[in-house]
């Protein structure tokens, strides 16, 4: 019973990573300005990624295990945003034509 | 009358080079153009003008009607053809493809041609005659030393001709060159600086990146791992360092000088090293290198100190690129 319930939960929070992860590839592809690309792009990096390695944190159920690949979360959430932001910053500082895509409000 | 003649009398500038006859060909007609009244010219000017107009204004029309069909249907129809060939050609593809699967063997059967005598040497003899855990350094390190030496050299000589492409000339007398200036110019510009996200993160990332990667390096005979993996992290590690806190903070612990010497040394030990076991192998003769105890850190020969060198080698191959493409320089 006990086992059946811990499948039926790693297959639920699989099945919704993999889903958040589509939904973030089928963004990347419909979206046509950079930035909006990055936010479906780093939905899959951040959200995606908790939810499949949760999933296969609850069917290896090893401590030692667990342990890797909740530090694997933690490394992937610092480096995917600050490789977002470092994107995103190029794109301010290069495009000359920020306020057709967004509200710029110029300091 | 010869041209040689004609030539040569228009050389000397006695005559004229035309016949007389070809010189009344060519005026006669202005002549008669002259003779004729006024009226009769313009009628036949604006004939000719209308022409002329009705002309261009058909060439507009076609070139209009071009562009128009190249604009739409001719753009739908090549769509519409680009993803024809598009799913032709990769329904090709993966027919043939099959097609090679379903000739190959079945997976992981015992008369399969890759079960043969010498995977089963590795196997069965490889942790006794290398003394590595695992099995693929073993094999990578000792049996196929030589093949790893070649990839390195590979490495070595891809950095040796990025160099050669890339690096820009060094100032002779103390000043900077106009093309480093440049450089410079557009590192500053493009690149971040004092970045305070970025830095953060690499001051928190970094020290683990490069740990993880000389554990990878030093692991190499006991773990999954080894001198290109770990020294592909060490490199994305340095680069990280370098796109945080910039080329004068890297500089001071591995300039151009670092990058020369780290990579020449590194090759020369496995070159020493690896020869002196290959002749003491092929001659029978004792090496004096003991294998240590199988699992130990300090074990398994000469696979510990080659997998450093190998690591060393990729790193600096690795951050050397990022540098070169980025400034010309370290």
């Amino acid at each position: 019973m006990l086992e059946w319930f811990r499948f039926g939960l790693t297959a639920l929070f699989l099945t919704l990573g993999l889903f958040v992860l589509a939904v973030g590839i089928v963004g990347q592809y419909r979206f046509r300005y950079v930035l909006n690309r990055m936010h479906a792009a780093s939905m899959g990096d951040s959200l995606g990624i908790l939810l499949v390695v949760v999933g296969l944190c609850l069917s290896c159920g090893d401590g030692w295990m667990i342990l890797k690949m909740l530090l694997m979360v933690v490394f992937l959430w610092i480096a995917s945003p600050t490789g977002s932001h470092l994107i995103a910053r190029l794109e301010a500082t290069t495009n000359e034509h920020l306020e057709n895509h967004m509200e710029v409000r110029r300091l | 009358m010869t041209k040689n003649g004609r030539l040569s009398r228009w050389l000397a500038d006695s005559q004229s080079p035309l016949d007389s006859a070809e010189i009344r060909a060519l005026t006669e007609h202005a002549g008669d153009r002259s003779e004729q009244s006024t009226e009769a010219f313009d009628a036949r000017e604006a004939t000719r003008e209308r022409k002329q107009r009705e002309t261009v204004e058909l060439e507009r029309q076609l070139n209009r009607r071009v562009h128009e069909w190249s604009f739409t249907s001719g753009f739908r129809l090549l769509r519409r053809l680009y993803r024809v060939l598009a799913a032709l050609t990769c329904g090709g593809i993966v027919f043939f493809l099959l097609l090679t699967v379903n000739a190959l063997p079945p997976f992981g059967a015992a008369e399969n041609p890759y079960n043969n005598e010498v995977s089963r040497r590795y196997i069965e003899d490889g942790l006794r005659e290398t003394g590595s855990v695992n099995m693929v350094t073993g094999m990578i390190l000792d049996y196929r030393a030589f093949d790893t030496f070649g990839e390195s050299t590979v490495l070595f000589t891809g950095a040796c001709a990025v160099l050669l492409l890339l690096k820009l000339n060094d100032c002779a007398d103390g000043k900077p060159t106009k093309a480093w200036l440049e450089a410079e110019y557009d590192d500053r510009h493009h690149e971040p600086k004092n970045d305070q996200i970025l830095q953060t993160a690499a001051r928190a990332l970094t020290p683990v990146v490069l740990l993880f990667g000389l554990y990878v390096v030093l692991n190499g005979h006991l773990s999954p791992g080894g001198g290109f993996s770990g020294g592909a992290i060490m490199g994305a590690g340095l680069v990280l360092y370098l796109n945080a806190f910039g080329f004068q903070n890297t500089e001071r612990f591995f300039g151009y000088n670092t990058f020369r010497w780290t990579i020449f040394l590194a090759l020369m030990t496995y070159a020493g090293l690896k020869s002196y076991s290959f002749y003491t192998g092929a001659n029978h003769l004792e090496s004096g290198v003991s294998l240590g105890v199988p699992g130990a850190i300090f074990s398994s020969g000469f696979i510990l100190p080659l997998n450093i060198c190998v690591g060393l080698i990729v790193m600096c191959t690795m951050y050397g690129f990022y540098t070169l493409f980025r400034k010309g320089g370290l």
